[in-house]
């Protein structure tokens, strides 16, 4: 039976002596979790964790023999899948787990917006992680293009397309990203600079602040379990109960991952081709699915304006109203509260109809 | 070839086959490993006299009862259906081999359902004792029907002697009878183990269900460090040809350079070693924090574990029914020489019904194709024709059919993962014929694709440059 507190033995003890963890142990051991019925989406974040590591483990050895160069780019995937020993291997852990990983971050975000978690005093928390879901969003498209096949350069194509509508900043930043008029070397460069060491970076230190955040304020009540007498109040330490099951979800998340790579390992086109036809129906990877077919619908004009460019600033307009809901739901106005969820449902089901619609077109 | 032949469309017979076998799989190995936990169990609860276990039980019995009594038998039925209409050339071997094997197997599977039904309607109603000696009653009984059922299981793979004696003895007590046995007991107490692990984590009593759930974790760790052993014990006694197909199996090296048997290997690896860390860290650890919830999902990934390796296993098989002897198709390796002097059609008994003088080679292709390759493959569905042509031609399809025609492992690479085209020539054509006609408007409607966009693309180019 677990006795819920850490057995001192002479390892811990000639390690505290040099690394003065215990405070480090002993916070870990006084924070709880609560326990309710939806206390599982607390693993999300620790999943995305899970996965992240995996990205970069995976990602630096893949670094190891890709080229970012437009003559061999597609040839040393090509040879990292076929003559690599576990190159196929380590290839498809990155692009699944990069899939998962976003998967899991929605998941979260969502799950954080109903709990209704982003409210005083996590504000910063939310836009932190707001950030880090753009970031990620940010590693999926720069890295893409990298294996330099057709169907991933047609969809950076169409994806610089769009973003050249952003309102404002929109052509200086396709430009930027494509280092030029037309995609090349230089957009080849640019976007495995900003995959492997750009976001990397920002990455790293905003997700320091979020987890910073998230260990001082623990974890949050959802509104019906604050509601309750303290006496029927229930939690768990976080130390190593919370720890200990959260290091299951994490096998549990990393078999998934396997069985996805060893049934579907991860292919490749044939090589680009700037000059060929592009293929048959090409689409943006799913995550990026909606806002693609949401633009589709939308009339190629709107009155003077072009149809794009009021598409993107919706899509936007959506974005930043989800992003600033702590500051219009703060949690003392019922008619508020029930907007955003009636918002954040409204966001979810049409993400969820558009991708489908988006994915059977 | 000596009998009709069933006709699934999209989802293949093999898939007809697999989806009862894997569920099949999963209760009867609950069966037998559900039996020597309930046995073990039982016991402890007679030892410490505790109630608490006789309670908890009590109720893992019922679901425990009607699953392997009712699901288990009917799952049994449906696979000797299945079997014999998709595979009904295999059936008859095993049959003609086996009939006193499986009436034994089926004496004790007889025992273990009677044994079973008493074990669950004499709660309170005998002696502690007694109710305990008919617990471990099931158990042996249970263990009796694995005992005949892994001599037939493995001979399919390992027939060694017999492929020379053909006495069926011989072709029993195979190479990888003993570690298929063990690793079938191993993975039916995992089994066993991983579903107590759910009915004890909803005991209400924190203490029994602490303890319950530990009990659980010390039943299941051993399993799962020594399950890695046997496999390695048991993949050596598998003949080299077939170990050598898992790191040779064809694939495009867009997918990767390792064949699916590989990669299942793999996965099964991988996920071997998790349910260990799994099993410590959680019930082991942590047997307060166990849910209902994760340990549903334990039972998901450990069950992947025995699926994955099952497949694998099937897989090990291929290109035959019968290693050395029968191919999945039904055609007996021995006989392809002939069936290529005389004609596939003119030799097979069912395949000519429904053709005449005036059929055409499509017709002829159409019904060799059924014969030959319906077994594994699809037109459109699993393992789809239709995507494994892609862009081929008839002449294209034509070279390759004569590349898998050759028995010659040298002159033919497919020779380890698919049974040789059996065949005269003009069968060959025929086939080929046929196999043409799959994608034939789609190669049209590709081809008009292609030159309508050949303009487009050469304004791209201008608009490039």
């Amino acid at each position: 039976m677990s006795s819920g507190s850490v057995k001192p033995n002479k390892l811990l003890a000639w390690l505290d002596e040099r690394t003065k963890l215990e405070p480090l142990i002993h916070f870990a051991q006084k924070k709880e979790v609560p326990l309710h019925n939806h206390s599982y989406w607390y693993y999300m974040g620790g999943i995305a964790m899970l996965f992240l590591a995996v990205q970069i483990v995976t990602g630096i050895l893949l670094m190891v023999y890709y080229v970012p160069d437009l003559e061999n780019a597609h040839a040393s995937i090509l040879k990292i899948n076929s003559q690599i020993d576990f190159g196929w291997f380590f290839r498809s852990l990155h692009s699944w787990g990069a899939n998962l990983m976003i998967l899991v971050l929605f998941f979260h975000l969502f799950s954080t917006y109903f709990m209704k978690a982003y409210r005083k005093p996590r504000e910063l928390t939310w836009l932190t992680g707001i950030v880090l879901l753009a970031l990620v969003l940010g590693f999926g498209f720069t890295g893409y293009l990298l294996p330099w096949d057709d169907v991933s350069f047609f969809a950076t194509k169409i994806g610089l397309d769009i973003s050249s509508k952003v309102p404002l900043i929109g052509t200086a930043l396709a430009q930027l990203l494509r280092g030029g008029d037309t995609i090349g070397q230089a957009t080849l460069s640019r976007f495995f600079v900003i995959h492997v060491a750009a976001l990397p970076l920002l990455l790293m230190a905003l997700l320091g602040v979020h987890l910073l955040l998230v260990q001082n304020h623990g974890m949050s009540e959802p509104t019906g379990f604050k509601a309750l007498p303290a006496s029927e109040k229930k939690y768990e330490k976080f130390f190593p109960d919370f720890f200990y099951n959260d290091v299951l979800v994490w096998i549990l998340a990393f078999n998934v991952l396997a069985l996805l790579v060893a049934w579907f390992p991860w292919g490749i086109g044939p090589e680009a081709d700037p000059f060929a036809a592009a293929p048959i129906g090409i689409k943006p990877e799913w995550y990026f699915l909606s806002m693609f077919q949401f633009l589709k619908f939308v009339p190629s004009m709107i009155g003077p304006l072009e149809g794009e460019f009021v598409g993107v600033l919706l899509i936007a307009g959506v974005g930043l109203i989800l992003a600033l809901v702590p500051f219009w739901d703060k949690g003392d106005d019922e008619g508020r509260s029930k907007l955003a969820t009636a918002f954040g449902i409204a966001v979810l089901a049409a993400m969820i109809v558009l991708t489908v619609l988006g994915a059977f077109s | 070839m000596n009998y009709p032949i069933w006709i699934v469309p999209f989802l293949g017979g093999g898939w007809v086959i697999g989806i009862i076998a894997i569920i099949h799989v999963f209760l009867s190995h609950f069966a037998v490993g559900g039996g020597m936990f309930l046995a073990v169990t039982e016991h402890l609860a007679f030892k410490r006299k505790d109630e608490a276990i006789y309670e908890y039980l009590r109720k893992h019995s019922l679901f425990f009862m009607i699953i392997t009594t009712v699901a288990g038998a009917v799952t049994g039925v449906a696979i000797w259906w299945a079997i014999s209409l998709v595979s009904p050339d295999g059936t008859a071997t095993l049959i003609q081999n086996f009939t006193l094997g499986w009436a034994v197997e089926y004496l004790f599977f007889a025992g273990e359902l009677a044994t079973a039904f008493a074990y669950y309607y004499t709660w309170d109603k005998l002696p502690k004792e007694t109710h305990l000696l008919l617990a471990k009653i099931y158990a042996v009984m249970s263990i009796c029907t694995l005992v005949v059922i892994n001599g037939i299981l493995t001979f399919m793979l390992t027939p060694g002697g017999w492929l020379k004696s053909h006495y069926w003895l011989v072709g029993f007590f195979n190479e990888t009878y003993l570690p298929s046995l063990i690793i079938r007991l191993l993975i039916m107490c995992a089994i066993a183990g991983m579903y107590a692990l759910v009915t004890s984590s909803q005991v209400k009593n924190v203490e029994t269900r602490t303890y319950l759930v530990k009990f659980c974790a010390k039943w299941l760790l051993p399993i799962f460090i020594l399950g890695p052993i046997v496999g390695f014990w048991y993949l050596k006694n598998v003949p080299q040809a077939a170990i050598e197909t898992i790191f040779t199996g064809i694939s495009s090296s867009g997918i990767g350079n390792f064949s699916i048997l590989a990669r299942a290997l793999y996965l099964s690896m991988i996920l071997s070693g998790t349910v260990v860390v799994f099993a410590y860290v959680g019930p082991y650890l942590n047997p307060k924090g166990m849910t209902t919830r994760i340990a549903l999902l334990f039972m998901v990934c450990g069950l992947a574990v025995t699926g994955t390796t099952e497949y694998m296993r099937e897989l090990l098989r291929k290109p035959f029914v019968v290693y050395g002897y029968m191919y999945t198709n039904g055609i007996r390796k021995e006989s392809i020489p002939e069936l290529d002097n005389k004609g596939f059609l003119a030799s097979c008994k069912w395949a000519p019904l429904g053709l005449t003088a005036s059929s055409t080679d499509v017709d002829r292709g159409r019904a060799i194709f059924r014969y030959q390759c319906l077994g594994c493959h699809t037109e459109g569905g699993y393992r789809s024709m239709s995507r494994l042509l892609g862009e081929r031609d008839k002449d294209a399809i034509e070279g390759f059919l004569t590349t898998i025609h050759n028995t010659d492992k040298e002159k033919n690479p497919y020779s380890g993962i698919m049974p040789p085209v059996a065949g005269n020539d003009q069968e060959l054509k025929d086939l080929a014929a046929y196999l043409d006609t799959i994608n034939h408007e789609k190669r049209i409607a590709s081809k008009a694709h292609l030159g309508a966009a050949a303009p487009a693309s050469e304004a791209a180019a201008k608009a490039h440059i």
